[in-house]
């Protein structure tokens, strides 16, 4: 058969691959159908590229890693080593004492500190993820039109062009005895009084972190759903799921990736927030970070240390835990 | 330097981590040739033609293009040009720059470049399209660009990976013939992977049978079709009966078996499984005892004077001569 | 932008109950959004001796005027120009380290996992913290803090991220058929990077670099504790909040949302012409 060469024994295969590696010429009696010996000149050892890959892979993220390690693994670690340090009203000394944590951890007021914000965070996490998830899947599913799509994309999105601490300070106003609700409200005589709670309450704090963080949650679910394969939901009717089957054994889980992933940022805003809690619970309630903030102004860095490491570790936790419900890396460096 | 040879393989073989997707893989392509990998899915066919343009590494075994050793060159110092599956039409360029784009790389100034991208797009009939953007053009529109792009570089080589899979039926039997002119006028070697045996035979005139990683059968479709050396071969190629002989596996075409009765000669009995109408003939499905089916292919004329339904019993007979001994399974 | 899923409810266009119900949400959660924005632009234009809550009292463009005299509580438009420039910087950089990173993170490579994790603790940890670090790690070392070494340094552990993240979601679109073609028409590495990859890439990195430079822009937990001495617009804001709060920070809110719209709005425009030349030049062939 012309077309393809009958293989040479296997012995003789190995010598003539070592014949021509030596670039020697061709071994009389081999096979009449050997095709002609490979060029020295030409060969390289095939075990260079693998290698080769990593390294530029490498030389890729060295910024980054370079960027995090020193300004971010470093602090933190150094958050680590201060927080074990002594200190008095003149400065602090590096020691290695657990007291800094046995004072945090035994007063009242820490516990009930991080308890507020856990219940804010819960709370606000469970409106922003029902507004998150039904906004995300109005715009995925039932606009048709991609430029609309956009436009309202656009629209939901440009008030986060406008500083934080501007829109919740705009929320004072609004809210306030005097402010636009209420007029609102009593000129449609729903009320006669002015509502006093809307203000310097919890209800106001919950409102504002609704208001700035809802956008978190949009934004990763309506990632998550656009990926969502049309047919399958056509494969479920057909079925004869009905809308709300559809979602809770379809459309839930596939978009699992990005809740989750909506879900650990507007946690860890809420847990770290700073000036929403101050703003608008009128010294109510207070939040860790503002408690570490005092910490930190009174130049008491060993106790905020200890406070800082509590916090992260205490995110650390929820944020594992939820990565644990779903392989984020999996799902996004595919 | 064989050059009576546009292509050998070698020993080829891939291996990956945990599966050989072509085993020691040897072959050998004469010049100017239209050659078809043929094939079932995961058979190997693509992974080679890969190998050949250089976008696959090669585990072992050497690939020679012109008596070159291009094991472990870069495309393009091969002389391959590949047209993609998906065409692979740069979406962000127009037509122009996407055919004069292997010239651009090469440091070719933008007039000369431009002219000769005119140049081959109107070769493909496409002169028109420079300006448009590759999402303004329709799937075949979009290949025969890739065509363009792929032969400015003017290869000695073209590799294509299942071109007519995205094509509607009409338009692939239309584009078949173009690329065997094409091939014909250039007058390079075309590697052609596909899946559709009909396809393979219309157009090779070396067809390359694969079958989990390794080559069952090479050679011009008439001979394959002719005397298939293995019962997948026969199965795969289509229009065979693969059955069991005295002497071993044999195969009968389906179009030598006719409608007969068991005293005319060699012969199987059975119900009748299907009847399908193909225009010019009717391929008849008969379920015999073993629970196999075998076919014929019966001219129209011949079927419609005595019909058969679904269920009937019927005999197909065959003469001696048609009996073909395979040599293997 | 992301795409939608298409038509679902069945052969005909009837729209099912659901859409109308949600479509009320999206409209209640849009005047949600937009009620205080509201208030801020109203009150934006509050007569000369009016406070920060209604009633109004007359109407004028005094607080507008302002913003632009610097006053000894706050240095508004020095402050503006530092915030402009800041996020300029983060936003380059961003856009730089973070694509180079995303092509990176396209191969398993060992340490990929520690990386993508250190990435996500930068992420979700609390930026006052970050910022205490960064702003004690300075002070330990006995560097002074400046507008672009420490704070830049904190607003990247922010920035960088996100644009990690979005590269990830872009280069999963991507599809390296492309990058084979272009090895295939001889295109060097560089080549490739430059006249295919990257090209094809742009939208997601445009993105990119918008998200970085608003985050940097709007940022305030990390820059301030490493900033030192001269603020950029969110620290003033707050500046002026604590001292003494006036509607000032409204016309601020108002100026900010204008700006955004016309950019978008330009942004678009240039968009749809360069859609339309391209369309023309295909038309005329």
């Amino acid at each position: 058969m012309m077309y393809v060469p009958t293989n040479p024994l296997p012995r003789e295969r190995e010598r003539a691959r070592r014949a021509s590696a030596e670039g020697e010429g061709d071994r009389v009696g081999t096979l009449q159908s050997k095709p002609a010996r490979p060029h020295p000149a030409l060969r390289a050892p095939l075990s260079r590229k693998p290698l080769k890959a990593h390294y530029v892979s490498w030389l890729q993220v060295s910024p980054l890693a370079l960027i995090l390690i020193t300004l971010f693994a470093t602090p933190t670690f150094l958050f680590l080593v201060v927080s074990f340090f002594d200190y008095d009203r003149v400065g602090i000394y590096p020691a290695f004492l657990l007291d800094n944590y046995h004072d945090l951890l035994t007063t009242p007021a820490t516990l009930r500190v991080y308890l507020s914000s856990l219940r804010f965070a819960l709370i606000v996490w469970a409106i922003t993820l029902f507004l998150g998830f039904n906004i995300a899947w109005f715009l995925i599913h039932h606009i048709r039109s991609a430029m609309t799509r956009t436009v309202l994309f656009l629209l939901i999105a440009i008030p986060f062009w406008t500083s934080g601490i501007i829109r919740t300070i705009a929320w004072i106003p609004f809210l306030g005895r005097n402010g636009a609700f209420n007029q609102i409200l009593m000129a449609l005589r729903i009320t006669s009084q002015p509502l006093t709670f809307l203000l310097f309450s919890d209800f106001a704090v919950i409102i504002t972190y609704v208001h700035l963080f809802t956008l978190l949650m949009v934004g990763p679910i309506a990632n998550a759903m656009s990926k969502i394969d049309p047919a399958l939901l056509e494969a479920a009717r057909d079925a004869g799921a009905s809308r709300w089957r559809t979602m809770v054994e379809i459309v839930i889980p596939l978009s699992k990736t990005g809740i989750t992933l909506g879900s650990i940022l507007v946690f860890t805003q809420v847990m770290g927030d700073y000036f929403v809690v101050k703003t608008m619970s009128g010294g109510q309630s207070a939040s860790i970070v503002s408690m570490l903030s005092t910490q930190i102004q009174a130049m008491e860095y060993p106790p905020a240390s200890a406070n800082a490491m509590v916090l992260v570790a205490f995110v650390a936790i929820l944020v594992a835990a939820m990565m644990l419900v779903v392989d984020v890396r999996k799902e996004l460096v595919k | 330097m064989d050059a009576r040879f546009d292509v050998e393989l070698v020993s080829v073989t891939k291996r990956y981590a945990n599966a050989t997707a072509v085993d020691d893989v040897s072959l050998r392509i004469p010049r100017a040739s239209y050659c078809c990998l043929l094939g079932p899915s995961g058979c190997g066919k693509t992974t080679t033609l890969r190998m050949i343009a250089g976008h696959e590494a090669v585990t072992d075994g050497d690939i020679l293009i012109r008596g070159a050793n291009v094991t472990v060159a870069p495309p393009i110092r091969r002389g391959t040009a590949m047209m993609f599956q998906s065409y692979a039409l740069f979406p962000h360029l127009n037509c122009l720059d996407n055919v004069a784009f292997s010239l651009k790389m090469r440091g070719i100034g933008k007039a000369e470049r431009n002219r000769k991208a005119h140049a081959f797009l109107a070769l493909m009939h496409m002169e028109g399209f420079a300006q448009r953007l590759p999402a303004q053009l329709s799937g075949g529109q979009q290949q025969r660009v890739a065509l363009a792009r792929a032969l400015i570089t003017q290869p000695r080589v073209l590799l294509l990976d299942e071109p007519l899979s995205a094509l509607d039926p009409f338009l692939r039997i239309k584009v078949r013939e173009e690329l065997k002119r094409l091939q014909r006028e250039l007058a390079i070697t075309f590697i052609h992977v596909t899946h559709s045996q009909d396809e393979a035979m219309a157009m090779a005139d070396l067809m390359v049978v694969m079958e989990d990683g390794r080559i069952r059968q090479a050679g011009p479709p008439r001979e394959v079709f002719e005397q298939p050396t293995s019962a997948f071969v026969a199965r795969f190629i289509g229009g065979h009966n693969v059955l069991s002989g005295d002497r071993g596996p044999i195969a009968v075409r389906a179009d030598r078996c006719r409608l007969g009765t068991p005293g005319d000669g060699p012969h199987l009995s059975g119900r009748v499984a299907a009847v399908e109408y193909q225009g010019g003939v009717v391929r008849v499905a008969l379920a015999i005892d073993d629970g196999d089916e075998i076919s014929a292919l019966v001219p129209d004329a011949t079927f419609y004077r005595a019909p058969l339904e679904p269920g009937d019993p019927a005999t197909f007979v065959w003469s001696e001569q048609d009996v073909h001994v395979l040599q293997s399974a | 932008m992301l795409a939608g899923s298409g038509r679902i409810s069945g052969p005909s266009a009837d729209r099912p109950w659901t859409f109308y119900a949600l479509a009320t949400l999206f409209g209640a959660w849009l005047l949600f959004l937009y009620g205080p924005m509201a208030v801020i632009y109203v009150l934006s234009f509050q007569g000369p001796n009016g406070g920060v809550t209604f009633p109004m009292v007359g109407t004028s463009l005094t607080w507008f005027r302002d913003i632009f005299r610097p006053e000894q509580m706050a240095n508004l438009p020095a402050a503006f120009l530092r915030s402009i420039e800041l996020a300029a910087v983060v936003s380059i950089l961003t856009v730089i380290i973070s694509v180079s990173a995303g092509l990176g993170f396209r191969r398993r490579f060992p340490g990929s996992g520690v990386l993508f994790y250190l990435a996500v603790a930068s992420l979700v940890m609390p930026s006052l913290l970050v910022g205490f670090g960064i702003g004690l790690g300075f002070q330990v070392l006995g560097l002074p803090h400046g507008l672009f070494t420490s704070a830049l340094g904190a607003q990247l552990t922010w920035t960088l991220p996100f644009g990690l993240f979005t590269m990830f979601a872009v280069v999963n679109r991507f599809n390296r058929t492309y990058e084979e073609a272009a090895n295939d028409l001889g295109a060097s590495p560089w080549q490739r990077l430059r006249y295919v990859t990257l090209p094809i890439l742009m939208p997601g990195i445009i993105g990119i670099a918008m998200g970085a430079f608003t985050l940097s822009y709007d940022e305030y937990a990390r820059t301030t504790l490493t900033i030192g001495t001269r603020n950029t617009l969110p620290l003033e804001i707050y500046a002026l909040i604590s001292s003494a709060t006036s509607p000032t920070l409204f016309a601020i809110g108002t100026m900010t949302t204008a700006v955004s719209f016309l950019l978008i709005g330009i942004t678009l425009a240039v968009v749809l012409r360069m859609q339309r030349k391209r369309r023309q030049l295909a038309g005329e062939q």
